[in-house]
């Protein structure tokens, strides 16, 4: 049980649509312990203080993606985040930047799986290969390639740090164009040049003005900045090759 | 993004006034890019030279004197900085940009890819800083 | 209300779901498919999941070998027919995976590579890193984008299935995000909801792992079968109850009393070896070593810490290298919750409960004895995991057994019309009232949290590792209340947007209920066997009286009313579980005696 002796003001942006014209901060004082996340400290509030508080968690590891959240100004995993850091201070808790607010910390997501939709996330065999004939081979160094692209959780703070996500919503963004890079680099595809008009489109990598606070936030350190500035240079290069070879084949 | 006017929902999207302001990266992320345009003025500065340069030895003497001037030194001292700082953080988000570069089978990290830059960034420009310095006396 | 016509509604879109969606849209791609998840399908808990997934690939293996392996395992409680299927499929699933994508870690040759895991007796476990829910997860979920006939509804909360005409017709769902109902008409139902870890105090589980679809098929007259099995996971971050797979002692880690002593060679596991061994000390099966954490405790050989006693994970030996390439994710998690160098420091871990044997009864094609109604992955008992799961069993059986429900709900679909939507909607609109009353009301006094930690805390006490009459009786009698007074529920939260107060509440229902089946399944069940185990005068395996499935059958506002029922045996008789070197004389023994 967390000591009461010790307790920290969390300040919560709360919004809640049916009665708030708009969202407003609520103070909580929260009894913490030297291991308490800020998700616990959410779960407190929500458990003895405050049952209308609404967020989004669910495995506490910092895998399943679900609590990305702004904490003290910065977009942070709430289960990854400890309240230690914050005492003897204040914590403020906000939902995700540059996405609309459903309620209180959830925010509205239909644009990001919206665009992962768009980009064919999925491997692009080059032809179809019957399952007796086993797996593909891939060495070590091959895989090496993508992982980290692989490693995303979809937990948007690279959105929440990408100004011209927060000033253009309708750009692409660091995470989505990272899964398209890893789909990419995979040995066993082929769909690169599928993925290529989402890439040069108007809404694709050249809005990127490489602020690189996305790599920066993440936390799986998939490195999205690397994934949409180098695929300004594979963007650069199909353009120019497109005089070079014929286009089409229907692909 | 459409809602039906039947449920609840009124998703509120927040103001993107005064965002570089909200956190020190963003701040530090327009400092160093507004030390492009000093990189810019710089090459000005040169490309007149260059146009000076042609139109004979008074007007290349003109120019020259013309750089002497108190107002001329502050300008280059402050561009200078600008630059130096612009180079710094412009090879620290150089790794960003590249795609994996591998020496003898493993990954040159983004900090060893930095020092090699501002390594020869160093280098280069002393030996640029000597080569001028050798013509001029 | 809101209505959808599909021809297969999916319930959960974790693992098993999304690949049950998936096999529908490839068995007839007219097939209008509903897949419905509470939560976005990449934060379904199989995500979580970790170590690896089993396949007998290595040339020296056999499916035998792996057949065994899970039926000694599950201490014969499985039906053996459908571990046969089961082993003999896992290959196939995984080169499906990796076909689809899916990063499996590789050997220098570019071939997938295996990894040892506990109980297996020859390397079989496929891994992509230390992340293989997490990749295989995504590779699903992105996959399925391929399929124009999967229409997902993300966000979505199931609060009842429909019935008419003795089958299942479709499902009741909240929209999570107006808290609107939509009655989704279907002519087959796959439930895909997971299990139900949450019940206890100290889980791996993610918060949402509640129990929903087994109480759905429950109250709709579906037994739940050997609910009495919760598997306790040995290595667990104390507090949290955060997972750290079993692969740490794959990769050779060790396990360590307080005096620094491998104590799981006093429990019949050992002798202990510098290298890991299959089926010997930590690679032994995760009942015995939870058992043996039980025992060390009792012995005062655990050591004292802020969130309980612990042993020590000792990994130091490994090197930081290995350390970071084969288990980065683990690493990272002892770095930053727990201020811990593994490649310096032993981790403390407990056991914690990790996984849900039992489930919803079904036969070896997932369909639940209601018509119409299939089930599968941890909420489902299809017979594969007895009365102990190995581990890298449960993420092979979500493709298999995925696979199988896909396959079977589109058949079954194909064979049946559509029902009588005024019908339907009558019950929907019933569910609706029902659940809305529950927010409505403003005379609620009990705390959902008070209500939910009390049940968790008895949950720990009577149906731990170790059990006894009395204290599961008391638990049983706590459960009885906790029923009452959840009747008195006070949702603080009146609202309509994302009210995830009133969804909270419902979740708690479900979880009571399912609860109590695991408690009465338990104390009837007068016999140690697997995960469940008595120091109450019945310590030993009783394979005349309880080589049977318990079923546990909803009965209102009552206790369950538990019955049992036959196991199917086939070609590995009922014997001793041995590990360590007294699991190869018993090999040995059985090869010789001729078996």
């Amino acid at each position: 049980m967390p000591n009461t002796e010790n307790t920290i003001m969390m300040d919560v942006l709360r919004y809640r649509p049916e009665q708030d014209a708009k969202p407003v901060l609520q103070t909580y004082r929260v009894p913490f312990s030297e291991d308490m996340s800020v998700l616990q400290g959410l779960q407190y509030i929500k458990d003895f203080l405050d049952g209308t508080l609404s967020f989004r968690w669910s495995c506490r590891m910092a895998i399943c993606g679900s609590c990305g959240m702004m904490i003290d100004g910065k977009p942070a995993l709430a289960c990854k985040t400890f309240l230690r850091d914050f005492v003897p201070g204040r914590v403020r808790v906000e939902a995700l930047a540059h996405f609309p607010i459903e309620r209180d910390l959830v925010i509205v997501m239909d644009d990001f799986i919206g665009k992962l939709e768009s980009i064919k996330p999925y491997i692009i065999e080059k032809q179809p290969r019957p399952l007796t004939q086993g797996e593909y081979l891939q060495t070590p160094s091959e895989r090496d390639l993508y992982e980290q692209f692989s490693s995303c959780i979809n937990c948007m703070l690279c959105y929440a740090a990408c100004p011209q996500y927060g000033l253009n919503p309708k750009f692409l963004g660091p995470g989505i164009i990272a899964l398209l890079h890893r789909y990419n680099l995979d040995s066993r595809d082929c769909g690169e040049e599928q993925r290529m008009p989402l890439v040069n489109s108007e809404d694709g990598v050249f809005n990127c003005t490489a602020v690189g606070y996305c790599s920066e936030v993440c936390p799986k350190l998939v490195d999205p900045a690397n994934a949409v500035n180098v695929n300004k240079a594979n963007s650069a290069k199909d353009y120019f090759l497109r005089f070079v070879t014929p286009r089409g084949g229907g692909k | 993004m459409t809602v039906p006017v039947s449920s609840g929902r009124r998703p509120y999207t927040r103001s993107m006034q005064g965002w570089w302001r909200r956190n020190t990266f963003y701040i530090e992320y327009m400092i160093h890019e507004g030390t492009a345009v000093f990189v810019a003025a710089y090459a000005l500065v040169l490309l007149v030279g260059l146009v000076r340069l042609s139109q004979g030895q008074a007007a290349w003497d003109a120019w020259l004197q013309a750089l002497r001037s108190p107002l001329s030194i502050v300008f280059h001292v402050i561009t200078l900085v600008a630059i130096s700082y612009h180079t710094w953080t412009w090879f620290h988000i150089m790794p960003r940009t590249l795609p994996p570069i591998l020496i003898k089978g493993k990954r040159m990290s983004a900090a060893a890819i930095t020092r090699s830059g501002l390594a020869a960034s160093a280098i280069l420009s002393i030996i640029l800083f000597v080569l001028v310095w050798g013509l001029w006396t | 209300m809101e209505i959808y016509e599909a021809d297969v509604a999916i319930i959960g879109a974790g693992g098993a779901g999304l690949r049950a969606a998936i096999a529908v849209a490839e068995t007839d791609p007219a097939l209008r498919i509903a897949l419905i998840s509470k939560v976005y399908p990449m934060r379904s808990h199989t995500v979580a999941a970790e170590g690896g997934s089993a396949a007998v690939t290595r040339p020296d293996d056999k499916l035998d070998y792996h057949f065994n392996d899970t039926v000694d395992g599950g201490d014969w409680l499985c039906e053996q027919d459908v571990v046969e299927y089961f082993v003999a499929q896992c290959p196939e699933e995984m080169v499906q995976l990796e076909h689809w994508g899916c990063p499996w870690s590789r050997k220098p040759d570019g071939h997938v590579n295996v990894r040892a895991f506990g109980g297996m007796k020859v390397e079989r476990t496929w891994f992509a890193a230390d992340k293989t829910g997490f990749h295989m997860l995504h590779t699903l979920f992105q996959t399925s984008i391929k399929y124009p006939s999967i229409r997902r509804f993300d966000e979505h909360f199931c609060v009842d299935l429909v019935t008419a005409d003795g089958r299942v017709q479709g499902v009741a769902v909240i929209e999570i995000r107006t808290g609107q109902f939509t009655l989704i008409k279907s002519k087959a139902v796959i439930i895909a909801t997971g299990g139900a870890g949450r019940v206890f105090r100290e889980n791996t589980n993610g918060g949402i792992v509640t129990g929903d679809g087994m109480a759905l098929a429950y109250r709709h007259g579906v037994a739940l079968r050997d609910m009495e099995f919760m598997q306790y996971h040995p290595t667990c971050m104390p507090g949290t109850g955060l997972l750290f797979t079993e692969a740490c002692r794959g990769e050779g880690g060790f396990l360590l009393n307080k005096d620094g002593y491998r104590y799981l060679q006093d429990y019949g596991l050992g002798p202990a070896e510098d290298k890991p061994r299959n089926k010997y000390m930590e690679l032994g099966p995760r009942d015995r070593l939870s058992q043996a954490f039980w025992y060390e405790q009792k012995k005062g050989r655990t050591l004292d810490g802020p969130h309980g006693t612990y042993i020590q994970l000792d990994m130091r030996h490994l090197g930081e290298a290995r350390l970071r390439e084969r288990l980065p994710q683990i690493y990272e998690m002892a770095e930053i919750f727990m201020g811990i160098d593994p490649a310096k420091q032993p981790i403390p871990v407990r056991p914690a409960v990790h996984y849900t044997m039992g489930g919803i009864l079904v036969d070896g094609h997932c369909a639940t004895p209601l018509p119409g109604l299939y089930a599968v992955g941890e909420c489902s008992s299809v017979g594969i995991h007895g009365a102990n799961r190995l581990g890298s069993n449960s993420l092979a059986e979500l493709c298999v057994f995925g696979k199988v429900a896909g396959g079977e709900a589109a058949r079954f679909a194909k064979s049946v019309p559509a029902g009588e939507t005024k019908v339907l909607l009558k019950q929907a609109s019933a569910t609706q009232q029902r659940t809305e009353q529950l927010v409505n009301r403003s005379d609620g006094s009990e705390r959902i949290a008070t209500l939910r930690t009390e049940m968790a805390q008895s949950m720990e006490d009577g149906c731990g590792i170790y059990r006894l009459a009395d204290s599961m009786q008391a638990t049983c009698d706590k459960l009885g209340e906790l029923r009452q007074r959840f009747k008195n529920v006070n949702i603080e939260d009146k609202s309509s947007v994302w009210n995830s107060n009133w969804l909270s509440a419902i979740e708690l229902g479900y979880q009571l209920e399912v609860a109590q089946a695991m408690v009465h399944s338990a104390i009837s069940r007068k016999e140690s066997r697997g995960a469940h185990q008595r120091l109450d005068g019945f310590e030993a395996r009783d394979d005349a009286n309880y080589l049977k499935h318990s079923l546990a059958y909803y009965n209102g506002d009552a206790a369950p009313r538990i019955a049992y029922g036959p196991v199917k045996i086939t070609k590995s008789q009922p014997g001793v579980r041995a590990y360590g070197a007294a699991g190869e004389k018993a090999e040995h023994d059985r090869k010789a005696a001729g078996h």
